[in-house]
């Protein structure tokens, strides 16, 4: 592994500020960093750590609810408020990964990891979203990837995504402290920039703010297995009176809104993850089910 | 840099590189070889420890983010601690051990934060400390008998 | 009196005859109706203490005086030509004590260990030993491969097509299978592929060695202490006094580490150039991309049969892709020895492939094997409307097939009817179902051999203080043979096992013994102490008679005392022993060959109930009913945490375990833990346990091995039991939720 330097700032602007380094990166609990560092992901030269700012706070705001950046998912999981008022969060705070990286990982760090693609985590191969020229898995084996074609075909991996986009959640971050749309987190890689994060150069989420507390709210995810698995795919659902909302992440590059009427609009499917829809299909029915009045 | 941080009651001052993970430190500066590395890259469980009493994966955590923080390994004193160890051996909840220090952690964080878990819960608390042998059944209930020991 | 002998030991599937020194047994057999003390009771396991505070030390842990860290350079293609390479500059790092590149290297078992066309991705190339992993990593940078990308072939329908063999292919053939098939009432056809099973053992392979003018010690995780000696005496010229090879707490191994590894040979070539100690631990995902697996195969079966299910004919046909090292594991094994069946024809092909050696992975070749047979005997037993458990029943033999043998013990049907009845597998129909969540029921036969065979030796030496210290020249790699082995000695000796200490795991403590694999350790090994505990024994009462005056056919060792049988005397042992001083009682014995012309095999039963989420494709394994017949029980305990194992494995192969290589680069895209996944707490089934042998009446002490049988079965019950639950058949494993739900389509 590469050498880096490590700091752990105790103000924002100063965090802003060494971040703002070439090769700096952000890190809150560096389940996901630390890992990239190791593979050669990731040439880090030197590591910010944001657990110094004071942002772990879970605070009742308004209607809804202000979640520090650095909230572990654990304390997530254990909340008894969220727990009650926004089942949806409480649930996918509860299924990601495992009891361990919950209680190391922050709610900034899992909005913002990167892909589990194996060709992307493969130490010796370079891909497309990497920086390189192939997407190896859309001419490899992609059983686990996404249902729509693109110049990368890996799926975004966080359940706890998926659950605050149904939530109509907003991002606080350094430079915008006024807040932006969750979605608006999130950009579609592109040639001349291979980031599926939306954020300047220096630039890091600082709290997660959901408005208002939904009228019902569930999760639903399926893994390779009963426990400590990503999400084959995860389908959360929120009603807010009538209002449905239903977003998906395991089945496209970034975190998708879903329509309840038609889920699987614009999903056409891969070689290999026409699979994937049937399952899309159930998960997005259960989770209607489950918050139907 | 230098790092401050209690170990089992320990307290040292250790010159860390910043990319040095804990259980290096752990096994390879403080002789703490205790604490096991299956994997080295947070996928198995068996380097756990306790930071601050939370279990916590060493092959990811930088020693340098543990500057005066405490740290609990497998090799620590404690009345819970050996009432895991007494229930680990009677309901056979190892074979090889490799993975036993890290499922010793897990348990221990498990009983101090919730002292009677349910099954459910020692099978959620318990689902990120891989075992190859297979020992799960008496893992957990290993767990459940060091519950309901008397302390 | 010791003398030479020719014996027979069936070892995972091959016969092997060898000369061996054994000791003239004057032991006593334990007498049928008496139950024989500790042995068959419950026993924690001796290694606890250590091993639960973090003290035992394992070879990943040894840290020696001035030891230094060694890394390794592997190729990123799946076949290449190193054009070049920068030893010279790696030299020149700071802190960089030795470098070896191709040619610098002694060969491991006749293989090149650093090569300069490496095979696979994967396979080693440079090696570097320095002060600390840092130097290592910048050692590691400067060597500045370049490589010449060489054709590939990873796909085993290719490597058929190109004839590419890396073992020599097994025909086997007995009667007219053509003419018997044309002639059968019903015949179906099937096939089925396996996926490649990946080990990992918690503990990666890893060595430390100590060079020194007067000799090698090395540390190795390893399955074979003396496997390894001969391998580095092999590899560098030395002989055996030099040559020392310690194990004293392994990390698991499950077939993968006989011997040293090229791992040990690296680190003692690193150690002799540095003069400094060496550690080389693999990563996790050098572990996954280099050191064993179980074979991936394509299994064709032609079955022919009467309407009454009777077996008249098979023919099958593996293709086994074995990389780039390993052999012709039993994958038809299945086919040819469970069940009577006259006419047979099987062809394993052992393709070669430009991925890693494959390696034995607990009942190599026979569990994957009987995971297909056993479901294409499913398909029968539905072709002919019959109960599957009947079918079996139907065809069961009493001497074996494919030699005419008897067997030295067989309880089979036992083991069918018991399990049935844990299982309540005659109202299994009635757990089907069309939710959501469907239900099904599914057995398989359990194959293995096992009886175990010499050479094994064991010494007990007792000093004053009555604690007997017993020597045995094996290795424990977790199975908990060292505890069986007090077990085994208490009861001669008359005291607890756990006042018994066990050395174990170096070559220079005791004489030869059996490697830990093929389910042979226990039972080769088990005789051994008991004749070695039954020597001092016999002078404990003579030392006793002398003191006590009273004959020592009079006397007996029992609960820590010696009684005399008239209830007299009761005095505890180290009343005795007491009178040695610092003089030792000793003992020594050794293991007997197994009977000639007979068959010593394991059998048993497994049935799966499985439920199927329809939604997710996730298949939960509810329960397990596991019935085996391996003889001689000596710590239930012990016996069952392997069946619970062995399971786990098996259901790991059935759900979730599957190495993925790309097919446009040929390297492994899951060599870690993440992508590929081993079962965790959260899939453990419900397990129910029984074992119905009796002690094996031909077999000393009764007992034959356990550590294959419990995953053999595992796999194609849960096969059988999906397929029940589903009213369709998935011929590919492992069933994980992509397949289910493809299926379901």
């Amino acid at each position: 592994m590469r050498t880096f330097a490590y700091a752990r700032p105790a103000r924002v602007e100063d965090a802003a500020a060494a971040l703002s380094q070439p090769a700096a990166r952000a890190m809150g609990g560096g389940t996901d960093l630390i890992t990239q560092q190791h593979r050669g992901i990731l040439a880090a030269e030197s590591v910010v750590d944001l657990r110094g700012l004071g942002l772990d706070a879970i605070a009742a705001e308004g209607e809804g609810v202000r979640i520090g950046a650095t909230v572990t998912l654990a304390d997530l999981g254990r909340d008894e408020a969220v727990r009650e008022r926004f089942a949806v969060l409480h649930q996918a705070a509860s299924a990601a990964a495992s009891p361990q990286l919950r209680e190391m990982g922050t709610v900034a760090g899992n909005l913002c990891q990167q892909v589990r693609c194996w060709y992307f985590r493969h130490p010796d191969l370079t891909c497309w979203l990497r920086g390189g020229d192939t997407c190896y898995a859309q001419v490899g084996d992609h059983r686990k990837h996404g249902l729509e074609p693109g110049d990368c075909i890996s799926v975004a991996p966080s359940d706890l995504a998926a659950a605050l986009l149904a939530l109509d959640a907003t991002v606080d971050t350094s430079s915008r402290p006024q807040g932006i749309p969750l979605a608006d987190l999130y950009r579609k890689a592109s040639d001349e920039n291979r980031s599926t994060l939306a954020l300047a150069p220096g630039e890091f989420v600082t709290a997660v703010v959901v408005p208002r507390a939904p009228d019902a709210s569930a999760y639903e995810r399926a893994g390779e297995r009963h426990a400590w698995s990503f999400a084959l795919a995860g389908v959360a659902a929120a009603r807010f009176g009538d209002q449905l909302r239903l977003a998906a992440i395991g089945v496209s590059n970034l975190p998708r809104l879903l329509d309840p009427a038609d889920p699987l609009a614009g999903l056409p499917g891969l070689e290999q993850t026409a699979w994937k829809r049937r399952l899309l299909s159930g998960l997005a029915g259960q989770a209607l089910a489950r918050v139907s009045g | 840099m230098q790092v401050e941080l209690e170990v089992n009651g320990n307290r040292y001052r250790v010159d860390a590189a910043a990319a040095e993970p804990l259980s290096a430190l752990l096994r390879d500066r403080l002789q703490l070889t205790g604490t096991k590395v299956a994997c080295g890259e947070g996928t198995c469980g068996s380097c756990t420890v306790l930071v601050d009493d939370r279990p916590v994966l060493s092959c990811l955590t930088l020693a340098a983010a543990c500057d005066g923080a405490s740290v609990r390994t497998v090799e620590a004193e404690g009345d819970l601690l050996d009432r895991l160890r007494r229930a680990f051996t009677e309901e056979d909840g190892f074979q090889c051990g490799f993975c036993t220090p890290g499922q010793l952690m897990s348990a221990l964080a498990l009983l101090e934060r919730t002292p009677h878990p349910s099954p459910d819960e020692i099978v959620t608390a318990m689902s990120g400390n891989l075992c190859r042998c297979g020992a799960y059944e008496g893992i957990a209930v290993a767990v459940a008998r060091a519950a309901e020991a008397p302390a | 009196m010791a003398r030479l002998i020719k014996t027979e030991a069936v070892v995972e599937g091959r016969t092997e005859v060898r000369w061996t020194l054994v000791e003239e047994d004057s032991t006593p057999e334990w007498p049928a109706d008496q139950p024989p003390g500790v042995v068959g009771e419950p026993t924690t396991r001796l290694t606890a203490g250590a091993r639960l505070s973090g003290s035992a030390r394992y070879t990943s842990d040894m840290q020696l005086p001035r030891q230094l860290e060694a890394t390794v350079l592997r190729s990123p293609h799946a076949n290449a030509r190193l054009t070049s390479i920068s030893l010279d500059a790696a030299r020149a790092v700071p802190g960089v004590r030795a470098v070896i590149g191709p040619g610098d290297c002694p060969q491991f078992d006749g293989e090149a260990v650093l090569h300069d066309e490496p095979p696979y991705g994967g396979a080693a190339v440079a090696a570097i030993a320095a002060e600390t992993r840092e130097a290592a990593d910048e050692a590691m940078a400067a060597l500045d491969p370049q490589w010449e990308p060489l054709g590939f072939v990873v796909d085993l329908d290719q490597s058929l097509e190109n004839q590419t063999f890396q073992d020599d292919p097994v025909e086997y053939e007995r009667g007219d299978a053509e003419t018997a098939l044309a002639a059968a009432e019903l015949t179906i056809t099937s096939d089925y592929l396996a996926p490649a099973q990946l080990h990992n053992s918690m503990e990666p392979h890893c060595a430390v060695a100590d060079w020194r003018p007067d000799g090698l010690t090395l540390w190795s995780s390893t399955q074979g202490i003396y496997q390894a000696r001969s391998q580095l005496c092999g590899s560098f010229g030395l002989d055996q006094e030099h040559v020392r090879v310690i194990c004293h707490f392994m990390g698991g191994g499950f077939g993968s580490k006989f011997g040293c590894g090229p791992e040990g040979v690296i680190a003692a070539e690193l150690s002799r150039r540095a003069g400094r100690p060496v550690r080389l631990v693999l990563s996790r995902r050098d572990e996954n991309l280099s050191t064993g697996y179980r074979t991936p195969a394509r299994f064709s079966f032609t079955i022919g049969a009467g309407c009454d299910g009777r077996l008249q004919a098979v023919e099958a046909s593996a293709v086994m892709g074995l990389g780039t090292g390993g052999w012709a594991y039993p994958v038809l094994e299945p086919v040819k020895s469970v069940y009577a069946c006259e006419h047979q024809h099987l062809m394993t092909l052992p393709m070669r492939l430009n991925l890693g050696p494959a390696a034995a992975f607990r009942a190599p070749g026979v569990m994957e094997g009987t995971w297909a047979f056993e479901q294409a005997l499913d398909e029968l037993a539905e072709a002919a409307g019959l109960d599957p458990l009947e079918l079996r029943r139907r065809n069961h033999t009493d001497v074996d097939p494919s030699t005419g043998r008897p067997y030295t013990s067989k309880r089979l049907l036992e083991s069918y009817d018991l399990a049935a009845e844990l299982a309540g597998w005659d109202a299994r129909d009635e757990l089907r179902s069309d939710g959501r969540v469907r239900r099904g029921m599914g057995c398989a036969s359990q194959y293995w051999w096992g009886g175990g065979g010499p050479p094994a030796y064991a010494d007990v030496r007792i000093g004053s203080d009555a604690k007997p210290v017993l020597t045995v020249g094996m290795q424990d790699l977790g199975t908990g043979v060292t505890t069986a082995c007090a077990v085994v000695l208490a009861e001669r000796l008359g005291i607890r096992p756990d006042q018994v200490t066990v050395r174990t795991g170096d070559t220079d403590l005791a004489g030869h013994g059996p490697f830990s694999g093929g389910s042979m350790t226990l039972a080769s090994v088990a005789p051994a102490v008991r004749s070695a505990g039954h020597h001092v024994r016999t002078q404990l009462l003579e030392l006793a008679a002398d003191m006590f005056e009273i004959a020592a056919s009079d006397l007996e060792l029992t609960e820590g005392e010696v009684r005399s049988t008239d209830g007299t005397l009761r005095r505890p042992i180290h009343d005795v022993t007491e009178k040695l001083g610092n003089a030792w009682v000793t003992g020594s014995g050794s293991r007997a060959p197994n009977p000639d012309g007979m068959a010593v095999n394991t059998f048993g039963c497994q049935i799966a109930q499985v439920a199927v989420d329809t939604l997710t494709g996730l298949i939960t394994v509810e329960r397990v009913v596991a019935v085996h017949d391996i003889g001689r029980v000596v710590n239930p305990m012990g016996a069952r945490s392997q069946v619970l194992g062995g399971i786990l494995q098996g259901i790991g192969f059935a759900l979730s375990e599957e190495r993925v290589v790309d097919p446009t680069t040929g390297t492994v895209v899951n060599a870690g833990l993440e992508d590929y996944k081993i079962p965790t707490l959260a899939d453990l089934p419900e397990v129910e346990c029984r074992f119905v042998g009796e002690p094996d009446p031909e077999l000393a002490l009764g007992i034959k091995g356990l550590g294959e049988p419990p995953i053999i079965p595992t796999p194609g019950a849960i096969g059988n039991a999906v397929a029940h639950a589903l009213g369709l058949r998935l011929r590919e494993a492992p069933y994980t939720p992509r397949r289910v739900l493809e299926a379901l389509q």
